[in-house]
């Protein structure tokens, strides 16, 4: 009987606590005992360690055993997982919005005192951000991970799926429908915008190598209206439709690349704002570092947008073409 | 994965369901785990000890069972009878099962 005791010891180990480990070890010592004894009354002989090593072979590994017992060893188990997802969303959530209301106050309050990098606070906003959402997401998982094994019986309905209701489906937009409101608004701002570039484009403020680059910007414009009131018309997207606004949205992405890779292209020099009169109150080195930033940031947020926009286009591109 | 693989794959979840009726339709007068296992046997119906144990345990929890640990020849049985609980589920266990044998009867002989 000495295998067999250490043979239960194996399986206890791994069977969680709180499944009243100490029960099983013995409801399963009990069950091995008679089977040997039947195996010995069979072979007319009495139980041995050999006897006991085929048996408990048989029986199969102390892990698989245990496995048995608890065949979804899930960390979060699909009782409790919607709940997490929802609370993870949440401090996300919190944690992104609240971090960059600290970034832009820092930033606003360095442009104020002049003497700091703002590109590297911009970066460590988003580092802060990065760091402190593993962080939350690690309290949470670890949360979460007790609830799935000492409170067998926790349970909340979250309210979303009581109250659901196929009739909601009726008022969803079909898949590939265009907004309306959307179009237009970016239509009369497209429009603006070209109006405001024009005339910002004629300021003394540009080099020559940026003044190459703006036929492209007005044609991209164009490309964007042109594509906008076809979409009014034609009330859904299609594939040439997406097609069309992927190349847009990467020709505009091209530009900001050639600007981010030149800055010297956008940056505005002193001799840029040689027209400010020298006995002025500005202080030109800080305000040209202050639109140079200003110009950096912008880029970058248009570049993130564009690639939101491809992203959206690709995926409904995608959902055209895949086999129904 | 290989056509036996399937199969025994597939017979497995079958026989899933069909052990929780057996074990109940069982349990009228209490038996330890073990003396259940060789009862299903002898009538034809093979159940895995790693099966059988962990469900007993699992209709306990659900209220269908009821067990005891009794010393049976200087050794520690847990035996299991069915609860007030599984006496009023186990009739409309049995008239689910009649009724999925007749419904898949006719849907197997089309």
């Amino acid at each position: 009987m000495n295998l067999i005791n250490r043979y239960v010891t194996e399986v206890g180990k791994h069977l969680p606590l709180v499944m009243g480990r100490e029960d099983i070890e013995r409801e399963l010592r009990s069950t091995l005992e008679d089977m040997l004894e039947e195996r010995a009354e069979k072979e007319g002989r009495a139980a041995d360690e050999s006897m006991e090593m085929e048996l408990l072979r048989e029986y199969g590994s102390p892990q698989k055993v245990a496995e048995t017992y608890n065949p979804h060893p899930y960390l979060i188990g699909p009782r409790i997982f919607p709940l997490f997802l929802m609370v993870l969303k949440i401090t996300f959530f919190g944690i992104a919005a609240g971090l960059s209301v600290v970034t832009i106050i820092q930033l606003i309050t360095e442009v104020a005192s002049m003497d700091h990098d703002y590109v590297k606070i911009v970066l460590q906003g988003f580092g802060n951000i990065f760091s402190a959402c593993m962080a939350a997401s690690g309290y949470v998982v670890l949360t979460f991970a007790i609830i799935e094994r000492f409170v067998p019986d926790f349970k909340i309905d979250i309210e979303e799926e009581k109250k659901w209701d196929p009739a909601i489906l009726a008022k969803e937009p079909a898949p590939h429908s265009v907004k309306r409101g959307d179009l237009i608004a970016e239509i009369v701002f497209t429009i603006i915008g070209l109006a405001f570039l024009n005339w910002l484009f004629r300021l003394p403020i540009f080099s020559d190598e940026f003044l190459r680059l703006v036929p492209w910007i007005i044609a991209l414009c164009f490309a964007e209206i042109v594509l906008d009131f076809y979409l009014l018309r034609n009330a859904v997207w299609t594939s040439a439709a997406y097609i069309a606004k992927i190349l847009i949205e990467t020709a505009n992405m091209a530009i900001v690349f050639i600007i981010l890779r030149a800055p010297e292209m956008l940056g505005v020099t002193v001799q840029a704002l040689s027209h400010i009169p020298e006995d002025s109150s500005v202080e030109i080195g800080k305000l040209i570092d202050i639109i140079n930033v200003s110009i950096w940031i912008t880029l970058i947020v248009v570049l993130i947008l564009q690639a939101v926009e491809i992203g959206k286009a690709v995926y409904g591109l995608w959902r055209i073409k895949r086999p129904k | 994965m290989t056509n036996t693989e399937s199969l025994e794959n597939v017979v497995l979840e079958l026989r899933r369901g069909v052990i929780v009726l057996a074990a109940l339709s069982q349990l009228g007068t209490e038996q330890y785990g073990y003396s259940l296992l060789k009862q299903l046997s002898d009538q034809g119906l093979e159940v895995d000890q790693g099966t059988l144990y962990p469900l007993l345990r699992r209709l306990e929890a659900q209220g269908l069972l009821e067990s005891v640990w009794k010393l049976e020849e200087a050794r520690p049985r847990r035996y299991y009878i069915i609860s007030a609980e599984g006496k009023k589920l186990l009739p409309k266990l049995k008239k689910e099962w009649s009724s999925i044998i007749s419904v898949m009867d006719k849907i197997l002989a089309k």
